[in-house]
């Protein structure tokens, strides 16, 4: 192929591939400056290369506790709202019910209001209702905006799903309970695990609506907005290419885990392949 | 498949009907929550008595050095929980405020706010009057321009933390000539300003330096000087309104003059040691940061332990040290005149009555709810304009 | 034939997932509609007056954001969609192994926080960065100019935050794309443009407006990029929301200024949901009969 053919085909996948860079350098910004030693409050400016701050990464309490506490937050809400979500997805694809456009416009528009909007409603009701704000509060917004997108992750989950097999662990035998714990759900868990995935990532990060309903509560992002007045620590630096790093090395090894599963899927038809009929399904 | 479910909107209609009947119908077992007002007039007065527990104090940030609450704990046998969570004062008004509404400080037995926030708090009824009887230390060593302050007379619901004066906050290798308010608004600097965005520091500072007097000023002077910042504002002449993060831009020089507080000048010189802190000509702002006992405080005897804890001069010296604003209390200039002369003689830390001869202290827009809304407003379309 | 217990599984498993939804969004919109009718301050409380006037004032008075808001988030769409498509065309068809770990490239900055990845580009664009250098001898930047404290930087910053929302709708229509519609339109002579423009585009139409939608949507809304990158006349609707709810504590203007966002914004999305049905909006198509 010549070189501008070969350009041609590939071209889409160069700029894609430049569009990722694009999308991973503040990220590359941030992980530099975690080595930095500022003289003073402020770390913009290169001064010089330390591990120093993540040999010290968890000494500064503060940052500690708000990230704790969003880590929490976001392991509740991820658990609720898939939870609450998955439940609804299956309602939505599997049934056909009276109601059905409503539930889904219901579902539809909290992802069409913007968060300064839901952030402020809730705050709102809480002040008119006299509730304090806290963690419970906090929780409560969190797996309310994070539902939508667990039912959308999970729904185009069950969309593609094969409901043959369902209907062949019927006839073999196997109650409907049986049949949704032992085919649906495993058969499901990837859509589950992205949806679980997606909304811890969007509670970890959310600021906005935190920012209006936290009270005296201070999630890590709300850490990160009150620092920024007076020079954030390099500890944040480094805490957030920590958190970067683990959620990448996660995906690597859930990737890696399905290579090898899908290689041993290939072996075992392989194998099967030399025996005599496959039974159709 | 989708034709179905096109044609079908008064089913939808109705249904969304229901829903929002539903709404109503749970939302009309909602409460009283913010639409009663609050006022001052039956504070409760703080308890005194044997301080023992737990204390929680909320503070802002680089307010204290690293040992005093240690010293404090051995010393009383109180354990303190520090926390440095007031970053802006509306920003912690905002935090607070469903709490203390319903008569909850959040576990807080301490905040501490600027003069103009602890009056409005006062005024809404969120804070506790303190007893005299318990706090004589510190009458005795408050110094005496801090005793009778317009907005608290005889200091009945705040005792000061530390003082400070908003002024010119300046990057003299930059902009050396940079001496008045009004130098702000010179072209040559064009989008090298920025301005505090807090209503009550930079507004005053624009009348004085046209020669107004901020504690009589109408409500008419207030919207003219906005009105004045709003024409820079257009020009190009101010690149932000800044909250406490305007150091960041002076050290980048990005920014050349900044309206803002002393006690940061000291503190960035660590980042760059050309900004310094420039007193204006026509004189500048001075404020308080007030230590109150809010409404739901679960140990205000504590409290009253740890106000006079640090109104000891000795004590409050070791905070002075670190923290570079302006003391409340009398007697700490000799200590420290022994311990670090060059501290002891600082003007901004120890301002003299020349250096602080046309100062004003802090205050707010005049006039009834109305008045103080349209300025109010006519600062925020400025700001966030 | 279906028992009256199998008709109501669907509502059982609605019904957790619903009641959180209209208890805690529903019933708040329901109270933000009131607290945009009242008038009053927290000194004096808040008394419902049925005061629409609010809501003339507030768009009156903030008409500028407004504008500004829907205009930043407007060019910030664009520009996801630009710089979009291409990623989640090659992460749908050119990626081979590696479209797993490119999607979740996509989506792991997230990880880092928002505001964290707004300041870093804060320190990106500084005044002094070598970014800023090149772009000046671009002349992309006048040579006395900055990228900080202007519109540019306020759009840099929204589009860089939203385009996660863009690729994954599109990335989820394009997968769905049936190969051989294409291999179909190359056998009948169709240039690889013709191809795209043609076919590829319309049938990944739902994708590229659900995409458009999320992004627009909280784009319009945000404010944390104009505080951080923007300068005194970046401030979008979403910065006079908080600051009349958090500083002036002018609780009925905010929540008419809140709610006069969301109807327009609604607007365009029931528009949508008309032309296309609500599915549509979720990301599943007409299946080719």
């Amino acid at each position: 192929m010549g070189l501008w053919a070969r350009i041609r085909e590939n071209g889409v996948l160069y700029i894609g591939i430049l569009v990722l860079v694009y999308m991973l350098a503040p990220i590359a910004v941030i992980a530099v400056f975690s080595f930095n030693d500022p003289t003073g409050k402020f770390n913009f400016e290169w001064v010089g290369f330390t591990t120093d701050y993540w040999k010290g990464a968890f000494d500064n309490e503060e940052i500690n506790q708000s990230l704790l506490l969003s880590i929490r937050l976001a392991f509740f809400t991820a658990v609720g709202s898939t939870f609450l979500g998955t439940l609804i997805a299956l309602a939505l694809v599997r049934y056909q019910f009276l109601g059905r456009k409503a539930a889904n416009l219901l579902i539809v528009i909290p992802i069409a209001t913007p968060e300064v909007v839901i952030g402020a409603a809730l705050l709102s009701m809480f002040l008119l209702y006299g509730i304090n704000l806290g963690f419970t509060t906090l929780l409560i917004a969190h797996i309310m905006f994070s539902i939508s997108f667990a039912v959308i992750v999970v729904r185009s989950r069950l969309i593609g799903f094969d409901r043959r097999l369902e209907e062949a662990s019927a006839d073999l035998g196997a109650s409907p309970i049986t049949t949704f714990f032992k085919i649906t759900l495993p058969l499901l868990l990837p859509g589950i695990a992205g949806a679980l995935m997606l909304t811890f990532a969007l509670s970890v990060d959310d600021f906005v609506i935190s920012n209006f309903n936290a009270g005296s509560n201070v999630t890590f992002p709300l850490y990160i907005f009150g620092a920024n007045q007076r020079g954030i620590p390099v500890q944040v630096n480094v805490i957030a290419t920590m958190m970067f790093t683990v959620a990448v090395v996660a995906m690597l090894v859930v990737i890696f885990q399905q290579r090898r599963a899908e290689r041993m899927v290939e072996r075992r038809a392989d194998d099967d392949n030399k025996a005599t009929v496959s039974i159709p399904i | 498949m989708s034709e179905r479910n096109k044609k079908n909107p008064g089913k939808l209609f109705l249904l969304s009907l229901a829903g929002l009947a539903a709404s109503l119908a749970i939302a009309a077992c909602g409460g009283g929550g913010i639409s009663e007002g609050t006022d001052s007039s039956e504070a409760p007065t703080a308890a005194a008595g044997n301080a023992s527990g737990t204390l929680n104090i909320s503070n802002w940030p680089l307010y204290i050095d690293e040992e005093t609450i240690s010293d404090f704990e051995k010393e009383s046998g109180i354990k303190v929980n520090y926390t440095e969570d007031v970053n802006s004062n509306t920003d912690f008004f905002g935090k607070v405020q469903p709490l203390l509404a319903n008569g909850d400080s959040g576990g807080r037995s301490i905040l501490t706010v600027t003069d103009w926030m602890s009056q409005k708090m006062w005024d809404l009824g969120y804070l506790q009057k303190l007893d005299p009887n318990a706090l004589e230390p510190i009458f005795d060593n408050l110094i005496p321009s801090l005793q009778d302050p317009a907005f608290d007379p005889g200091r009945t619901y705040s005792i000061p933390w530390q003082s400070g004066m908003t002024g010119l906050v300046v990057r003299t290798d930059l902009a050396p000539d940079i001496k008045s308010i009004n130098d702000l608004f010179d072209p040559a600097y064009k989008g090298k300003i920025t301005m505090l965005d807090e209503l009550r520091d930079t507004v005053p500072l624009v009348m004085k330096a046209d020669g107004i007097d901020p504690v009589n000023a109408s409500t008419q002077d207030w919207l003219d000087a906005i009105d004045k910042i709003k024409q820079a504002k257009n020009d190009g002449q101010i690149r932000r309104f800044t909250g406490n993060d305007y150091v960041q831009d002076l050290a980048k020089g990005d920014v050349v003059a900044a309206v803002g507080w002393s006690g940061d000048a000291v503190q960035a010189q660590a980042d760059n040691e050309n900004i310094e802190y420039i007193q204006p000509e026509q004189g500048c702002m001075i404020w308080s940061d007030n230590m109150s006992i809010p409404l739901g405080a679960p140990n205000s005897p504590a409290a009253y332990e740890f106000m006079n804890y640090v109104y000891e001069p000795a004590n409050q010296a070791q905070i002075v040290e670190y923290v570079n604003y302006i003391t409340p209390v009398s007697g700490v200039k000799e200590i420290l005149a022994k311990q670090d002369p060059a501290l002891a003689e600082s003007e901004l830390i120890f301002p003299s009555e020349e250096f602080l001869a046309d100062c004003t202290n802090q205050v707010s827009p005049p006039g009834d709810e109305a008045a103080k809304r349209e300025v109010e407003n006519a600062w925020v379309a400025v700001t966030k304009g | 034939m279906t028992t009256l217990r199998q008709r109501l599984v669907p509502y059982a498993l609605l019904a957790p997932g619903l009641l959180w939804l209209t208890l805690f969004f529903v019933v708040p919109m329901y109270f933000m509609g009131e607290l945009s009718l009242k008038t009053g301050s927290l000194a004096d409380g808040f008394q419902l007056t049925w005061a629409f006037e609010n809501y003339t004032n507030a768009i009156s008075n903030y008409s500028t954001q407004f504008g500004r808001a829907f205009l930043y988030a407007g060019v910030a769409t664009v520009l996801c969609l630009l710089l979009g498509y291409p990623l989640a065309y090659a992460i749908a068809f050119k990626a081979g192994r590696w479209q797993n770990l490119m999607l979740f490239a996509v989506i792991a900055p997230f990880f880092t926080t928002y505001l964290i990845r707004t300041i870093a580009w804060k320190t990106i664009l500084e005044d002094n960065s070598p970014v800023v250098d090149v772009l000046k001898f671009l002349h992309i930047v006048p040579q006395d100019g900055r990228v900080l404290a202007t519109a540019g930087a306020v759009i840099a910053g929204l589009t860089y935050n939203f385009l996660p929302f863009m690729v994954l709708p599109l990335y989820a229509s394009l997968e769905r794309l049936d190969l051989r519609l294409l291999e179909a339109s190359r056998d009948l002579y169709a240039s690889a443009r013709q191809t795209f423009l043609k076919v590829t585009l319309p049938l990944t139409a739902p994708g590229i407006i659900a995409g458009v939608l999320l992004t627009f949507i909280p784009a319009a809304g945000d404010y944390v990029n104009a505080t951080f990158l923007g300068g005194t006349n970046q401030s979008m609707i979403g910065n006079v929301i908080q600051a009349q709810y958090l500083v002036v504590n002018d609780y009925p203007t905010a929540a008419a200024l809140s709610f006069t966002l969301l109807v327009i914004i609604l607007i365009a999305v029931l528009l949508y949901i008309r032309f296309a049905g609500t599915e549509a909006l979720m990301g599943e198509e007409e299946e080719v009969r």
